[in-house]
């Protein structure tokens, strides 16, 4: 049996090397802790893929950044890594990662965190997370693209922190056949590159329907999706909640964010104010549904078939503790024992109605939300529910910030308690909650605005663009369209 | 039982592989996930098969001891009826888990049946709980639940949901089972149930038959087996986890032990002939919780309520019976145990119990705070369950019969009596009732005359094979399961002592021999007739009165019986004489009697 240490340790040691970053910043890539296992051989094919370590892959172990899945290789690919190796992708890493996918900054991690090639005053700043470490391989120039997987943010906010392009695709377009659940009704693959189109390319080759995932959307409703009637002139309206203009916006962020919407509107696309009432209550809601969904999908952890197992007997019959209480106690990471306890409450009999369930509604209502702004009906909703979508009215996408600070540094994350770090995630929840496509592409800042960064900061912000379910193809564009006007 | 299944009790799970024990078994081909829960150590081993009480076996000598009980008890026991009974109104809801009849399991392709039972070489990677991997519902096992769920007059829900019940044992591997609790796929159903089916009187009321109201059927997963290898070792067999059960929970509509019992039996046996589970009880197929309460006769108990049934006292619930008679008996002594707690003027708790057989009391499991909160969630991976109301209307159409149509066919037409009939349907799995259908089909085909002759052969042949072979069965102490007769056989005994080519003493004479001959190869019917020179050659007239004379000079007592004291019964006497007497298969008793008759008018 491999120990995941001992492949982490192979991983650091493969990449002490040097690189250029950028054609300018020095970085030292070992100190990075990017990638938890690695292929020793170094490929020389051009499309090189990274994975996070949260999707199942034969020939390296799969760990979910988890002591309790230490030393664990599947016996069978995820569905998206099949796909890869059959369209003459090589998979070159498993790439570090919140444990399970809980968390925003890559730390908690028992691989230890990742950091941001970026810095400030010395100091790495934090990839963002969860999946800093396929955000910050691509980044670093480690592979030419990377999966990731986007829980409530968990692609888009590394991203934005590492200035690479970070794409939530519709729920259930991507298998999720062999992607480690978090929270499954949430959980979707994503897909990290340098560009809009590398991006592009690598979804039109994983976006099919796989029977082995109960979710994924039938060929019925794909066919709905590719058919649903565009009438889209070449002229945008492009929605921007006002909610989403909140004080905590960083003057950085806000600027970047402006200039975005200048740029749409003076090349004749119509900027259009929305409302997104239940944003407030959006993030709360994540809050309440994940874990919940967590501390069911993470009980079948138990050393009992596979992964870590504490080795002495330790059930206590006398206490009516079952046989893998330790094992359990001391597999998982602090967050994630947070999290499966948060969830275990808000699940358990006398707090179910006033907090899963609540949950379940205000999610319904950040869905109606969204479908009474956008101008493309939902095609998961029959006409008769389809009461929201205003006539020629509505908005084709959403543009808004993707997170609304720059990233912090590793040390500032220290110093965060646990509800700070959950505020990353506001403005990335929504869409997770809708099961919307969505992207973060890197603005790069303007030297006025750059002008009190440092060489070494990330020096790019991000911006999110939100579509209707299934209008992934829209989001692309529109995408494309925004680094297009930055002269890529 | 030398490998008792355990599910409480979790000591130590020991991850050594193969002891020495083991270590020699072949090791057979197996599943990837066998060989991959090999590769980590996991104990594959076989268990030790488990003994398993044949049904048959176990209805047999449950009716022996019955008989035996009811020998010694006598009436004392009629009379010896808890007077406490009177004051005191039992109301019990039983919940019924079987597994069912189909190839794959619930939410994967792993096969329910093969590999001899080699541990662990069923499972599919989601039975196992891998990482990454999700359930896949099986359509095909939808099939038998319906057809269990139309058989108990249940409404099909056109939309049920599928939601984890959470609780931690390794027997779970997902740590949760897949069930449906928010919407069951069927719901409202009623039982009906005679005094033919074990409901005692005083249950009924007066009337034919009682209704047991059936609240809802559900489907859901099995859990995995684990063999306990003393002194802390278990094994775990991951073949069941995932297995398709149902789960069929009754209104508390229950006011006996017996009643309970006769629930038990009839539900499984109505799932067994629309071919919706194939295992019985005794074999683990079916498992039984029971819930008890008691309340004051014309009092509103505690008034609790379930599922729009109110007016109930506290109840407990008696976990895991695994047969019929645990099931009564486990009543019974709750049942008791409540009223002694309420007349000590104590309170019920609402708690968990647990029952052996062959114990007088149950035993407390765990109570209220012990209660597992098994925080129901709905599983997000699942798309509803959605059923069309033609696939419900067309398996309604195409249903097995069930076993109450089936006596009632059986009482019209082969001119059976209605209990003859029962006896027929319950006996053997229905075995008998296939024997009897064959031996009337060729007895017909023999004697040709078809219509008009059905009830009176059926009466026969339904005679023959119930009474008449039954107590060949009954006197040489063999089981129907082994008797090698076969219908081609009875149906020559029957058509030759039809034809008057035999007499029925030679008949019943000749169902012994065979029954004592073994098959490889039996000289036929017709064969051992002409062998044993049993065919009647029917005696003249003159030959019968010479023989009944002769009788007569011998015995000048009863002739004076008859002739003088009228004492006609004592004819028989002389028949029985010239049977007897006469060559074998030569004297026709009907014959004797006329010729003495007449004679002994004389």
């Amino acid at each position: 049996m491999l120990s995941a240490r001992f492949c982490w340790r192979r991983a650091s040691r493969s990449l002490q090397s040097t690189v250029r970053h950028n054609g300018t910043t020095p970085i030292l890539l070992g100190a990075l802790n990017a990638a938890i296992s690695r292929y020793d051989t170094s490929s020389e094919a051009l499309k090189t893929i990274a994975i996070k370590d949260n999707i199942v892959t034969k020939d390296l172990p799969t760990t979910a950044a988890s002591g309790i899945l230490a030393g664990y290789t599947s016996p069978f690919d995820a569905t998206v890594v099949k796909l890869l190796r059959h369209n003459g992708y090589s998979i070159i890493s498993k790439t570090n990662l919140d444990e399970f996918g809980m968390g925003s900054h890559t730390k908690h991690s028992a691989a230890g965190p990742t950091l941001n090639p970026y810095s400030r005053g010395g100091v790495r700043l934090s990839p963002g997370g969860s999946s800093g470490g396929s955000a910050v391989e691509v980044a670093a120039g480690q592979s030419w693209a990377a999966l990731g997987t986007d829980t409530g943010g968990s692609v888009r906010l590394p991203a934005a922190y590492t200035g690479t392009v970070g794409f939530k695709p519709s729920y259930g377009l991507l298998s999720r056949w062999g992607v480690i659940q978090y929270a499954n009704s949430l959980d979707t693959v994503g897909i990290l590159a340098k560009t809009v189109r590398d991006v592009r390319n690598i979804f039109s080759d994983l976006n099919k329907y796989d029977e082995q995932d109960p979710t994924s959307l039938p060929p019925s409703i794909r066919n709905r999706i590719s058919t649903n009637p565009h009438h889209r002139s070449s002229t945008l309206r492009v929605g921007i909640p006002t909610e989403y203009n909140i004080t905590e916006l960083h003057p950085l962020v806000r600027s970047a964010y402006t200039r975005t919407l200048q740029h749409l509107q003076s090349a004749g696309h119509k900027i259009a104010p929305i409302s997104l009432p239940t944003t407030k209550e959006a993030l709360s809601t994540y809050y309440v549904l994940a874990p919940a969904e967590a501390s069911s999908n993470l009980a079948k952890y138990d050393g009992v078939r596979y992964g870590q197992r504490t080795r002495d007997p330790d059930s206590l019959p006398k206490e009516n503790l079952p046989l893998y209480a330790k094992t359990r106690g001391e597999g998982f990471g602090e967050e994630v024992r947070r999290r499966i306890l948060l969830g275990a409450y808000t699940l358990s009999s006398e707090s179910m109605d006033n907090y899963f369930i609540q949950a379940q509604k205000v999610r319904r209502l950040v869905q109606r939300d969204f479908d009474s702004v956008f101008a493309l009906r939902n095609p998961l909703l029959d006409d008769h529910v389809d009461r929201y979508a205003r006539d020629g009215q509505g908005v084709d996408v959403i543009v808004t910030p993707t997170a609304p600070t720059l990233p912090v540094t590793v040390e500032e994350v220290k110093q965060q308690s646990s509800i700070e770090s959950y505020m990353n995630d506001v403005f990335t929840v929504p869409a997770s909650l809708a099961g919307l496509p969505a992207i973060s592409v890197p603005i790069r800042l303007v030297d006025e605005e750059a002008a009190d960064l440092e060489e070494t900061d990330v020096r790019s912000v991000g911006v999110q663009i939100l579509g209707q379910f299934g209008d992934d193809e829209n989001v692309l564009n529109v995408a494309r369209l925004i680094e297009e006007q930055q002269g890529r | 039982m030398k490998t008792p299944t355990a599910r409480i009790a979790p000591l130590h799970l020991s991850r050594t592989l193969h002891s020495s024990f083991h270590a020699n078994l072949r090791v057979p081909r197996a599943s990837v996930v066998s060989k991959w829960l090999r590769s980590r150590n996991l104990t594959t081993a076989p268990a030790l098969a488990q003994e398993a009480v044949p049904l048959r076996k176990h209805l047999k000598d449950e009716a022996k001891r019955k008989k035996a009980e009811a020998k010694i008890n006598g009436v004392a026991k009629k009379l010896k009826t808890d007077p406490r009974l009177e004051k005191w109104e039992l109301a019990v809801g039983i919940e019924i888990h079987a597994e069912l009849n189909t190839e794959c399991k619930l939410f994967s392709s792993g096969p329910t049946e093969g590999s001899d039972g080699v541990a662990n070489s069923r499972v599919a990677f989601f039975d196992a709980a891998l990482p990454g991997t999700q359930p896949q519902f099986q359509v095909a096992t939808l099939l038998p639940a319906l057809r269990a769920a139309i058989a108990l007059g249940c409404e099909v829900q056109r939309k049920s949901g599928w939601d984890r019940k959470h609780y931690f044992h390794w027997d779970q591997p997902n740590g949760y089972q897949i069930t449906q609790y928010y919407e069951p796929f069927a719901k409202n159903g009623t039982l009906t149930l005679s005094a033919s089916d074990g409901v005692p009187t005083s249950d009924l009321n007066g009337a034919d038959s009682i209704g047991i109201g059936i609240k809802q059927i559900q489907m859901e997963q099995d859990t995995a087996k684990t063999t306990h290898h003393p002194p802390s070792t278990y094994h775990i067999d991951l073949n069941r986890a995932g297995h398709p059960l149902i789960e069929v929970i009754t209104l508390p509509h229950i006011h006996s032990p017996q009643t309970a019992a006769a629930v038990v039996r009839k539900i499984q046996a109505i799932l067994r002939s629309v071919d919706a589970c194939v295992t019985g009880m005794e074999l683990g197929g079916l498992r039984a919780d029971v819930n008890v309460s008691i309340r004051e006769r014309g009092t509103e108990g505690t008034g609790s309520s379930y599922s729009g049934v109110s007016g109930l006292g506290q109840r407990t619930e008696i976990k895991n019976l695994s047969s019929f008679k645990a099931v009564e008996d486990a009543i019974v002594a709750e049942r008791d145990r409540q009223i002694a707690v309420l007349e000590a003027e104590g309170v019920i708790e609402g708690e968990t119990r647990g029952w052996t057989l062959g114990a007088t009391e149950t035993t407390r499991l765990r109570g209220k705070e012990g209660e597992v909160d098994y925080r129901y969630m709905p599983d997000a991976d699942l798309p509803p369950l959605v059923v069309g109301s033609d696939l419900v209307d067309h398996l309604r159409v195409t249903m097995p019969e069930l076993p109450d149509e089936t006596v009632d066919r059986v009482e019209r037409q082969y001119g059976v009596t209605l209990k003859d009939a029962k006896t027929m349907v319950d006996l053997d799995d229905g075995d008998r009732l296939e024997f009897l259908e064959e031996t009337v089909e060729l007895v017909l085909r023999r004697s040709g005359d078809q219509a008009t002759d059905q009830l009176r052969v059926g009466k026969l042949v339904g005679n023959w094979i119930l009474h008449e072979l039954g107590g060949l069965l009954a006197t040489t102490e063999t089981s129907w399961a082994t008797m090698t007769i076969t219908p081609v056989e009875v149906a020559d005994v029957l058509v030759n002592l039809q034809n008057k080519q035999i007499t029925a003493r030679v008949a019943k004479q000749l169902l012994s021999t065979l029954n004592d001959t073994s098959t490889s190869p039996r000289p036929s019917v017709d064969h051992l007739i002409d062998e044993g020179n049993l065919r009647l050659r029917p005696l003249s007239d003159e030959g019968y009165e010479v023989l009944a004379m002769q009788i007569m000079d011998e015995s000048p007592d009863m002739v004076a019986a008859v002739r003088e004291k009228g004492q006609k019964g004592k004819i028989m006497w002389f028949v029985g004489q010239m049977v007897r007497r006469g060559e074998e298969g030569t004297v026709e008793p009907e014959n004797a009697r006329e010729v003495l008759e007449r004679l002994l008018s004389d």
